[in-house]
């Protein structure tokens, strides 16, 4: 089976489709890639939020969970995971994040981190 | 043999609901064997039940798509033992997503629109379906949608090469006898006589 009969079986609006689809996935790539940097670190303990700090001050912050004490370090302006009693360290192998929205999970632990960035970014609205 | 048209036209009611059922059987069995399908990336499927969506769309028109494409959800699910747990609910989402994309397309671009062009549509409606479902229900965090430059582009692929294989197998039924009153609905005919 030819390959040109198969391109010939793609009508100009099929074609048409697939290159909005190739733009929009681009352009979801970009509006992604392209958030702000944070401002602030939130932190939770299981569902309660433990304390805040901004994300400028380099700090070393300890959490303490069911499975034990999980180590948070902030320092240049990112924030990562350096150590926590979970099994598979998944949490401390997410890396980075500086960028608002931005989240760090340690679920065996309960702890979560955030990033939030600035007045006007928000993930939910209501009226 | 056939002598009024109303045996005609109830010999081809009863043609397509065979056929119909037929094309579920089929769908089914590629839902279920995808289900099983080892793969690295979880949630990256490549749809081949929605290509027998694509035929009854072609052959059969709007509503026998939407016949298909939920019984196929709903059947498949009850089999692979899911049935209204999570994972169907995903399912459901992105099959009535897929359905609408595919719905829209056909009413508004009628014949300029072609099965790929379908495909693709009904590829990214069950991208941003089970996505929509996801960020609600499963993960409760506007975060999930930073997947969808990655599931655009799969759904890109799988909707062209799902689209291609419809194209194929409409071209390939409409030259068997048992469907001679019928019409490829989409696309581009090629002329055979």
């Amino acid at each position: 089976m030819a390959l040109n009969s198969l391109w010939a079986r793609i009508t100009k609006i099929d074609r048409l489709l697939m290159l909005l689809l190739i733009m929009l996935a681009v352009a979801s790539l970009w509006l992604s890639l392209g958030r702000a940097v944070g401002r602030s670190v939130l932190i939770y303990e299981g569902e309660t939020l433990a304390f805040t700090a901004p994300l400028s001050q380099d700090r070393h912050i300890e959490l303490q969970g069911p499975l034990g004490v999980t180590q948070v370090e902030i320092s240049a302006g990112k924030l990562r995971i350096i150590s926590s009693p979970c099994q598979r360290k998944i949490c401390i192998g997410m890396g980075e994040i500086h960028r608002s929205g931005d989240l760090l999970a340690c679920v065996p632990n309960r702890v979560v981190v955030r990033i939030e960035g600035e007045e006007g970014d928000y993930d939910l609205l209501s009226r | 043999m056939i002598s009024s048209v109303d045996e005609q036209q109830s010999l081809e009611k009863t043609r397509q609901r065979v056929f119909m059922a037929l094309f579920i059987a089929l769908a089914i069995g590629l839902h279920t064997f995808e289900a099983l399908l080892p793969n690295p990336l979880p949630w990256f499927r490549i749809g081949l039940a929605n290509i027998l969506a694509l035929t009854a769309l072609s052959i059969y028109g709007l509503r026998a798509m939407w016949v298909l494409s939920l019984s196929r959800i709903f059947i498949g699910s009850l089999l692979i033992g899911n049935l209204f747990g999570p994972g169907f609910l995903l399912s459901l989402c992105g099959g009535v997503g897929a359905c609408l994309l595919m719905s829209g397309g056909a009413l508004l671009l009628q014949r300029g629109i072609g099965l790929v062009g379908l495909s693709i549509l009904g590829a990214s409606g069950h991208v941003c379906g089970q996505l929509f479902i996801a960020s609600l229900v499963v993960v409760q965090h506007q975060s999930i949608w930073l997947l969808l430059p990655a599931f655009l582009l799969f759904a890109l692929v799988s909707g062209v090469l799902n689209g291609l294989a419809a194209d194929l197998l409409v071209d390939y039924l409409l030259e068997h006898p048992a469907f001679a009153a019928c019409r490829k609905g989409f696309g581009y005919h090629h002329a055979k006589g």
